[in-house]
């Protein structure tokens, strides 16, 4: 039986960069510790086996480059400048 | 005006051939039927309006000239929003094609607009759309499955002919059998996921959901083939998949019936019943019947839930609010900004699935999850080669029961993630499903089958499907009120 302990989903949610309220980490822990236990039978058979898996043969692409117009992604950028996107900042100063 | 409501892709072809119609009068029949029904089902997160549908497509006089289909968000139309049904791309404008929109284009289809689905496709319900509910036609008290709930339900209200949507553990065959049309899973790497906004990028496809076989191999014939953009794809040339379609069965077609899905725990005994009425149709005509077991059919949807969500943790990892898309802009520090964007922009599902995904793949955790859930993939993938080796197709189930009612699996997500139980070993194997009609219930929903091949056999389950459809008529039933 998985058990999912406070700290571990803390631990997962870090990183996952995902933010989680307290009532959000009980919800995620009932609801993660269910899909695991389930998931968890995986391992009464897992074995090694040999099979034949189907033939494909790597396709190369020509190195042509196909120029792209930048400015319709930097029009959906939450914030710019110019051809750069500003992001808040990295370092907290003290 | 000689178009009727439920009138197949094939039947507007011929009207289309003698000049009955015009792909306009085509085009102003379907925006008034979603006008006027849609809001009973939610069915479409957006309709365009008539004089940009005609711009965006060309003129040409392809396969599908002058018809009409939805498309399930999370598939990039160029200039159009593409939301994935989630608030963190609720304003992202796609600035390309998928390539499966590329190809409809060029044969001349009318894309309509945006199909609701399941956040990010997880689901198998479309409850967990951020932005409304999809109800099922035949009952709008019930969902129409998932996660293309939006495109199963447009086509079965006959709001749309035909609609694309996608599949990476049942969901474009669940919901098509719930809402009682016909649902193609291709093989993996038959259609190009060029566009596909990743969910499981081992598992994921393009599928078509629409009225007849007929009508759905019409579509994946316009799709299918291989592209230069997607290097994960076979290299299958495009093909006309209607043009085999005699309607007569494949002479000596032998069918595997899968036991332990068809009578595994929670199977409803009218699915049973209707699933064995159609074997009787089959064998009627000439097909012999095996019935065998799938041995690691049991340990399909565990280990599905593994890898997919190993995989939608890393997929998921890009939406970051930096770039495109929502961002949480009270946030004083790059870190912060990462951390409540994604917050505020998934859903309750969707983290799950994110943190579940980084779970097994940890350190300490990868052994007993993820590398064994490839080791049961391979012996999956082993099964259905055997199971290949003494049959052509395999019969099972797609659900075990009729579309459940709104909520009911809210305080039991592992209950609605079990919803995936009977279609997500075939995405794992990576062959080959396509879900058609064969009952409705006594409550009046639909039933549906799931017909099975090996990889790249989608004609030959399209001509056992359409011999099927020549001798039943439960693909020409429809739901009351439309």
């Amino acid at each position: 039986m998985t058990q999912i302990t406070r700290e571990e989903i803390e631990k997962i949610a870090r990183l996952s960069h995902i933010e989680l309220t307290d009532h959000e980490i009980i919800n995620a822990m009932k609801h993660v510790e269910a899909v695991l236990n389930y998931a968890a039978r995986v391992q009464d058979i897992a074995h090694d086996i040999t099979i034949e898996t189907p033939k494909n043969n790597n396709i190369e692409r020509d190195d042509i480059i196909i120029p792209t117009d930048p400015q319709p992604i930097l029009a959906q950028a939450p914030e710019r400048e110019g051809n750069f996107f500003i992001v808040p900042v990295i370092i907290e100063s003290n | 005006m000689s178009i009727v409501p439920f009138i197949t892709i094939r039947e507007l072809e011929q009207k289309l051939a003698k000049k009955e119609i015009t792909r306009e009068e085509i085009l102003e029949f379907y925006i008034r039927r979603f006008e006027a029904f849609d809001h009973t089902i939610g069915s479409a997160l957006e309709i365009f309006d008539k004089e940009s549908i005609l711009q965006h497509t060309s003129d040409n006089h392809g396969e599908l000239y002058g018809i009409p289909g939805l498309i399930k968000d999370n598939i990039c139309q160029k200039n159009r929003t593409t939301s994935c049904a989630s608030k963190i791309l609720e304003n992202f404008i796609a600035t390309y094609d998928a390539t499966a929109i590329t190809r409809l284009k060029h044969a001349g289809a009318l894309l309509i607009g945006r199909a609701n689905m399941d956040e990010f496709a997880m689901g198998s319900s479309t409850e967990t759309s951020a932005f409304q509910k999809t109800h099922n036609p035949w009952d709008t008290s019930r969902i129409p499955g998932g996660s293309s709930g939006g495109s199963a339900a447009a086509v079965a209200a006959g709001l749309v002919p035909w609609a694309l949507g996608s599949d990476t553990g049942g969901s474009v065959n669940q919901p098509a059998a719930l809402c009682g049309i016909v649902g193609l899973k291709p093989s993996y790497g038959l259609v190009s996921r060029y566009g596909l906004v990743a969910y499981g990028s081992s598992i994921d496809q393009i599928g078509v959901m629409a009225r007849t076989v007929y009508d759905n191999a019409r579509v994946l014939s316009v799709i299918a083939g291989k592209d230069n953009k997607d290097a994960s794809m076979q290299q299958t040339e495009k093909k006309d998949y209607t043009r085999n379609l005699t309607g007569i069965l494949p002479k000596n077609l032998r069918i595997g019936v899968v036991d332990n899905a068809l009578h595994a725990e929670g199977v409803e005994t009218e699915i049973i019943n209707a699933i064995e009425t159609a074997l009787a149709v089959f064998e009627k005509h000439g097909a012999s019947i095996k019935h065998i077991q799938l041995p690691t059919l049991d340990y399909a949807a565990a280990t599905y839930f593994i890898l997919s969500r190993a995989e939608a943790a890393s997929n998921l990892a890009r939406f970051d609010g930096v770039r495109y898309g929502l961002r949480n802009k009270k946030a004083s520090t790059l870190s912060k900004m990462y951390f409540n964007t994604r917050h505020d922009g998934f859903g309750e599902e969707v983290r799950a699935r994110i943190l579940v995904g980084n779970y097994v793949l940890s350190a300490g955790h990868a052994g007993q999850f993820y590398n064994n859930a490839q080791k049961v993939q391979r012996l999956i993938s082993h099964d259905f080669a055997q199971a290949f080796a003494d049959v052509d197709i395999l019969i099972l189930p797609t659900h075990p029961a009729p579309a459940f009612k709104f909520g009911e699996f809210a305080d039991n997500k592992l209950q609605m993630d079990l919803q995936d139980y009977f279609t997500c070993a075939m995405n794992l194997a990576g062959i080959a499903s396509l879900a058609l009609p064969c009952g409705i219930s006594s409550n009046n929903l639909p039933i549906g089958l799931q017909v099975v091949g090996p990889r790249l056999s989608e004609e030959l389950l399209y001509q056992v499907g359409h011999a099927y459809q020549q001798n039943t008529d439960w693909h020409t039933k429809t739901p009351t009120g439309f």
